[in-house]
């Protein structure tokens, strides 16, 4: 309790700094004086109140170090701090690190650290936890990250606040994965000399970011505070987080309605409910806030398959989908027809010139009677069975889709189900499938979240979400080695974007839809969505402009 | 052991069947049952004539409403599939799936039951044992995990109803199977010296029919709403419309279109409905309870 009580002291403390610059808006926030609706004053910093928050499912752990499921990062994210964050076209913003250098060879990167930062138990944030977090954690356990820290060979620590990563080669994607998730900093202290993966503090996170840890109650809620001793002066604006654990998509939608919930994001309630609730004038949908993700929904195909191993068949199936049919009845609008590997959302590395398989049931017939399947008696060319990822109604309806659209050119389907544990060694282990849909985050650089699903090192790992048709191409394979090593900006563009050409042409794995996430929110609340790993990132920003709703 | 000595002397079959059937057709809840059941098997018989199109086809705008398009009388589910051809083609996969697991429990619960019933000793107690095992899993959950780990089809659904559904009938069958047993009827088989096979076949087995009736409608029904769960669940066959499956897709507009969802539901509860009053009729007009009213 020692601890609660210094937070509340600080948090009074802070209250009387302010009420001396603004003082009407303080006097709101502590409840003195009641301020009208769209008041100056309300509009300009109201601050404190609680805000409420879907998480759903219930999270394994709060911290990011090895478990990367989306609930674990959406808390994280407000607890602990990046080096960095991004903005709306996924460029780093600074964060922990007030600025950096990359030496033009690529192989020295040096962070200027943010001085004067504590961890929420007070102890001094340094270059020390940076240089241990990367050694211990990026490099070794985090899944994401193992490949691309790989060519860290060392790191210096000339003084608290500057950190070195000296590289045998260049590694550009590390700029993309600096946020507090994709590179969580953990406190040297309480983590050295621990079993990181079983660290009691693991489920009671201490961070650097703008909310403490308070409690996490299972199966109710994960409660945040306030940072009083943030580094940047005046945020976060709110006193609370609340993040609820409603597990039926029912009783979200009736949260989010009656306002007991004030933000849920990852697609809380079904697509047919967000169309309704963005009718509310009290709500706010909001699909901005995941570009840093950049999800793509993709079918591959198994390039063993005795007739999908023609490239013929491959592109007849990419012109039988109408994926601007499937993104508005399927996804209801939220996803649009991706034309590449590499979404469009990676503004430097996607490439629209590329080949296309425009929705042509004619040429799609064409190419497969050209392949030599022809129809029989009963109008059917070949039976395929097709395995979709079982997240959701909304990837079987994907299923359906395909289904009947390759009936029409003479394709017939067989829909398999099954839970995600057995789709996974079906696609990904025993290869024992014709054609599955899945879907990758990209990530801002090609090379985190693109190139696993062709690349023919993954081939025998059975690792999930890799390269899942079979894929083999010598000059893929190359590209994708030289630009993981690539230090020059631009010549790695050039290489991704022979990179795209190729494997577009031959369509082991054909990008169907960029995926749009939404988030929904009250309209009494700003500054919920300001960067591209909002998301995945804090709240300080974020405060009603009314009276919060009372609990 | 005194039993009355009609008991022992099976009425002869046509003498049952008319009796029966005229007996069920004057008792009002049985006849609407018995109208119902055939309505829906006239749904299944028409569903190709009527609709001929396959029923998964993405025929129009998603998401009309009852009597918005004249072609659409009931609407359409939010891919576009037309619900009313849904329901005819439906019929047909939860009526099957129905009779076929109904047969499946059928069979595996009167062999249990008869073989235990009329052997006793050892054999009795290892098929009990068995079937105590089976009564001791609720069988909702065992059909799931049965229907998880063979993958959702309509065969693998069928014989997962069918598996888990047997034990009460197995225990009925003995029960009766134990009383015939010792009965006149029987005792004089033997001395007679008629085989095992054609004692429980010709003289036990017709006598324990009125109970396996009345269950076995109502073992359809069970199973055609455990196939309704399941699909609910996201565990029915994708490759055919079922009922449940209907519902199971409707449940995401719930909120919008209550339609989508509540469509199938009804035709469920009509099915059950049926079973169920027909399941009561048959067992008050074999019971004799019929003639007391």
């Amino acid at each position: 309790m020692i601890g609660r009580d210094r937070q509340v002291a600080g948090g009074i403390r802070r209250r009387m700094v302010v009420a001396a610059a603004m003082m009407m808006t303080a006097a709101a926030a502590v409840g003195v004086l009641p301020v009208s609706a769209g008041s100056a004053a309300a509009q300009e910093a109201r601050k404190g109140g609680t805000l409420s928050i879907i998480l759903q499912p219930e999270p394994v752990t709060l911290t990011p170090s090895t478990n990367m499921a989306q609930p674990t990062q959406v808390v994280a994210g407000n607890i602990f701090d990046g080096l960095v964050a991004y903005d709306f076209d996924l460029k780093p913003k600074p964060a922990l690190a007030e600025r950096w250098e990359v030496a033009p060879d690529g192989l020295t990167i040096t962070f200027h650290l943010r001085s004067g930062v504590k961890w929420h138990d007070g102890k001094p944030f340094s270059a020390a936890d940076v240089k241990w977090s990367l050694e211990n954690i990026w490099k070794t356990i985090h899944p994401r990250n193992k490949s691309l820290f790989e060519n860290v060979t060392q790191v210096d620590t000339p003084d608290d606040s500057t950190v070195i990563l000296r590289l045998s080669k260049p590694s550009l994607p590390i700029l993309s994965v600096l946020n507090g998730v994709g590179a969580p900093i953990l406190p040297k202290h309480l983590y050295e000399g621990t079993d990181i993966l079983n660290n009691p503090y693991n489920n009671k996170p201490v961070g650097t970011g703008p909310f403490v840890f308070k409690e996490w109650k299972r199966g109710e809620y994960v409660e945040l505070a306030r940072n009083p001793d943030y580094w940047e002066a005046g945020k976060p604006y709110l006193d609370r987080l609340l993040f609820r654990i409603i597990p039926d998509a029912a009783a979200r939608a009736a949260a989010i309605e009656k306002g007991e919930i004030q933000y849920a994001p990852y697609n809380p309630v079904p697509f047919r409910d967000a169309e309704r609730l963005s009718k509310l004038p009290r709500l706010k949908v909001d699909t901005r806030g995941y570009e840093w993700l950049s999800p793509l929904l993709y079918l591959d195909f198994n390039v063993e398959n005795q007739y999908l191993k023609d490239v013929r068949v491959r592109r007849a199936i990419a012109h039988a989908i109408d994926r601007a049919a499937l993104a508005k009845i399927v996804w209801f609008g939220y996803a649009k027809p991706a034309i590449s590997p590499v979404p469009s959302s990676l503004v430097t590395f996607h490439n629209a010139k590329l080949p296309q398989y425009p929705f042509d049931v004619k040429k799609a017939e064409a190419l497969l009677d050209e392949a030599g399947f022809k129809r029989d008696a009963n109008g059917v060319r070949f039976t395929l069975t097709h395995d979709f990822l079982p997240y959701g109604d909304d990837y079987r309806r994907t299923g359906e889709f395909l289904k009947q659209a390759l009936k029409r050119v003479g394709i017939e389907v067989t829909i398999r189900s099954q839970d995600s544990a057995a789709f996974i060694k079906r696609v990904y282990v025993d290869r024992d499938f014709d054609f599955a849909i899945s879907y990758n985050n990209a990530f801002p650089d090609p090379q985190i979240g693109v190139v696993r699903a062709f690349w023919s090192g993954w081939l025998g790992t059975g690792t999930p979400w890799t390269n899942g048709s079979g894929y083999r191409n010598a000059r893929a394979d190359a590209l994708i080695q030289e630009a993981g090593v690539e230090g020059d900006p631009a010549k790695r563009v050039a290489e991704f974007n022979e990179f795209q050409d190729i494997v577009l042409g031959d369509v082991p794995s054909l990008p169907l839809l960029e995926l749009n996430f939404f988030s929904v929110y009250s309209a009494d609340l700003q500054g919920i969505v300001e960067q591209g790993d909002q998301v995945y990132s804090s709240l300080k920003n974020a405060r009603f402009v009314d009276a919060p709703k009372a609990n | 052991m005194a039993l009355p000595d009609t008991a022992s002397l099976p009425p002869t079959r046509t003498d049952f069947r008319d009796r029966t059937v005229g007996r069920l057709l004057r008792r009002p809840s049985a006849l609407v049952g018995l109208i119902l059941l055939a309505g829906i098997l006239a749904m299944a018989g028409f569903a190709d004539i009527a609709f001929p199109g396959d029923p998964l086809d993405m025929a129009g705008t998603p998401l009309l409403r009852p009597g918005d398009a004249a072609e659409f009388p009931l609407g359409t589910d939010m891919m576009g599939r037309d619900l009313a051809s849904g329901i005819f083609h439906g019929a047909r996969v939860s009526l099957l799936i129905g009779g076929v697991a109904a047969l499946v429990s059928l069979v595996i619960g009167i062999g249990i039951g008869a073989l235990s019933g009329y052997y006793g000793g050892r054999v009795d107690r290892a098929l009990m044992r068995v079937t105590e095992l089976f009564q001791t899993i609720p069988p909702f959950l065992f059909t799931l995990a049965l229907v998880a780990i063979l993958q959702p089809s309509i065969a693998t659904i069928t014989t997962a109803i069918g598996i888990t559904s047997w034990s009460g009938l197995a225990r009925l069958v003995r029960a009766e199977v134990l009383r015939l047993r010792n009965s006149e009827l029987a005792q004089a088989s033997i001395i007679l010296g008629a085989s095992d096979a054609r004692i429980i076949f010709l003289h036990i087995l017709p006598n324990t029919l009125a109970p396996v009736i009345v269950s076995a409608s109502i073992l359809v029904a069970t199973a055609i709403l455990t196939e309704s769960s399941l699909s609910f669940l996201g565990l029915g066959d994708p490759n055919v419309v079922s009922w449940g499956g209907m519902v199971g897709a409707g449940r995401e507009t719930i909120r919008t279109d209550p339609h989508v969802a509540a469509i199938p539901g009804v035709a469920i509860v009509i099915a059950v409905l049926a079973l169920n009053l027909l399941g009561d009729g048959l067992n008050d007009v074999l019971n004799g309870k019929g003639e007391r009213r």
